[in-house]
């Protein structure tokens, strides 16, 4: 028994220590200031049982921002899955020119964010290169893309699916290179044209990529803070891109009232856990279905 | 051909920000603003000496700091997670399940939900006092946050490599450590390089936990640098350009050089699912 600890202390200890301490305390912490009405410049602290958690479903604030986050993750679930996997297919091919092409896709996805970021804010200004472009082949009145509110969040949809568009590429290619050759010559020898090949066959056997790409992109498109900080803190306007990620951190470090952030945090991870565990449920019985 | 043609025409136009930026870095600064994607001719390299010799040293204290950030956290991440995932994978029973369970679970926390609560814990173990031990701070949470990443792929990975060699090392004499470090550790170097890959790009490029932990103001790294030079180039938007493709060079030629090991890294996950 005694030597049986001691394994487990030389060789996990350290791990499972900072683990607990910066992770999982945290948690445990998070939703002890949830039930609280913690506030530095507002002391005392007091318990006030679920209320932070009642007061949320009536705020307007946090609503929109489900709203947008919402608007959000269905944009970069939907967009980079397709084309990638429509640019995965273009590219499934042999030679220099489709492995270049590989690694420019691939490119955005190991630039930071601010980077990515700043580059759009350059781009999609109202002076920028999109709309000095747009004027030039004869549109008079181009729209503000991040200054109008109408179009700031579904820019940053198009931002976020740029930079996780090669991500996908690379799984889908993957994907489709572990279709056997075989299979798809006797869908051809039994008269199935390109079409009905893709979808009776190969489809099916990239079941894998669609739940790992969809997975990551929901997660990732649910937490985004980075490009919402940089680009927009937010508006045009009130809260027309503030994700809830980026509301969570304001209430705590910006407003500082950690007690009502906690409320909004430990509801934001409820929902991610339950949206990816219901996903991944649905995406893989697809792929024990085959 | 029509095939190459249409794949050259798609990437082209995605790569249209990536040029962008690369032309705008040695061009001069008051051109970028009325002509963004015109060819930097005659080529420049005023926007890169200004942001190498800042009188403040932003761009080289930035550096520093996320050279220090991200190779400390890497090693310690590798070596901790290493041991962790080959305990779990070679101890049978309930316990350690248990604790698999435990840091799979982390694995899909959003920092944001927990990042107040560990500025509190880094505040009570007084890594919170000075620039220095903000980024000792810096570094432990990175390690507490990606363990559970690491333990995922050296976990799998010792599954798939056989016992016999450990048991008959130990009959032959070799503690536990010395089993570890000399026959195993060097099988799972595959594991190793897309771990340290992996949370190397990552922890490079992360700019929320270094924003909140060591704040925009002092000891920046070089993602935090960057936001923090975004107001002080309002209109100098060459050597904006420049600190970005500053910042970006290490990972690209990284990037560059294993795009192997990336991709094969990326997609083992992916085809097993």
């Amino acid at each position: 028994m005694r030597r049986r600890f001691t394994h487990f202390l030389s060789f996990g200890g350290p791990g499972v220590a900072i683990y607990s301490a910066l992770v999982l305390l945290p948690i445990i912490v998070s939703f002890g200031y949830s039930l609280t009405n913690y506030n530095p410049f507002n002391p005392p602290t007091k318990f006030v049982g679920l209320r932070n958690y009642s007061l949320l479903f009536s705020d307007e604030e946090f609503l929109t921002s489900l709203r947008v986050t919402t608007i959000l993750t269905v944009i970069v679930v939907i967009v980079p899955n397709a084309l990638g996997l429509a640019i995965a297919v273009l590219l499934d091919r042999k030679g220099w020119v489709y492995n270049a092409l590989r690694s420019v896709f691939f490119v955005p996805v190991v630039l930071s964010s601010v980077v990515v970021s700043i580059i759009w804010t350059r781009l999609l200004d109202s002076e920028g290169l999109l709309n000095q472009t747009l004027r030039a082949v004869g549109v008079s009145d181009p729209p503000g893309w991040l200054s109008d509110p109408d179009y700031a969040l579904y820019s940053l949809g198009g931002i976020l699916s740029w930079q996780m568009l090669g991500f996908c590429v690379v799984v889908y290619l993957a994907g489709l290179q572990g279709v056997p050759a075989e299979l798809l010559e006797a869908a051809a020898i039994d008269g199935a044209g390109p079409f009905r090949r893709f979808w009776r066959v190969t489809w099916p056997m990239i079941a894998p990529a669609l739940t790992v790409n969809t997975v990551i992109l929901l997660i990732t498109a649910f937490k985004v803070f980075d490009h919402v900080q940089i680009i927009t803190r937010g508006g045009p306007g009130t809260g027309t891109t503030a994700t809830i990620a980026y509301l969570v951190l304001e209430e705590a470090f910006v407003a500082n009232r950690p007690g009502y952030a906690s409320a909004e945090a430990i509801v934001m991870l409820l929902i991610i856990a339950t949206a990816s565990a219901v996903a991944l449920k649905l995406l893989q019985r697809r792929e024990v279905d085959l | 051909m029509r095939r190459k043609l249409l794949a050259l025409a798609i990437g082209a136009v995605f790569f249209v920000p990536l040029y962008m930026t690369l032309v705008n870095v040695f061009k001069r600064g008051d051109r970028i603003a009325p002509e963004p994607a015109s060819l930097p001719i005659p080529p420049t390299l005023a926007n890169l000496d200004a942001v190498l010799s800042r009188t403040d040293n932003l761009f080289w204290v930035s550096l520093t700091n996320s050279i220090m950030v991200t190779s400390l956290s890497i090693i310690v991440l590798t070596v901790l997670s290493a041991m962790l995932g080959h305990y779990l994978a070679r101890t049978p029973g309930l316990w350690s399940k248990a604790l698999t369970l435990l840091l799979l679970s982390g694995l899909m926390i959003p920092p944001q939900v927990i990042l107040k609560p560990v500025v509190d814990v880094l505040r009570f173990l007084q890594l919170m006092e000075t620039p220095q031990t903000r980024l000792v701070g810096l570094v432990l949470f990175n390690v507490g946050y990606y363990v559970p990443f690491g333990v995922f792929v050296f976990a799998g990975f010792v599954r798939s490599i056989p016992i016999e060699l450990e048991e008959s090392a130990a009959l032959d004499g070799a503690g536990r450590m010395q089993v570890f470090w000399r026959i195993v550790f060097p099988l799972l170097r595959p594991a190793t390089a897309s771990v340290l890959i992996f949370l190397g790009v990552w922890i490079w490029n992360d700019f929320l936990n270094p924003l909140i932990i060591l704040g925009p103001g002092t000891g920046t790294t070089i993602t935090t640098g960057i936001y923090r030079s975004i107001g002080q180039y309002q209109q100098d938007f060459g050597s904006l350009f420049a600190f970005m493709f500053l910042a970006t060079l290490p990972v690209l030629l990284f990037f560059l050089l294993l795009q192997k090991q990336f991709v094969k890294g990326l997609t083992g996950g992916a085809t097993k699912g």
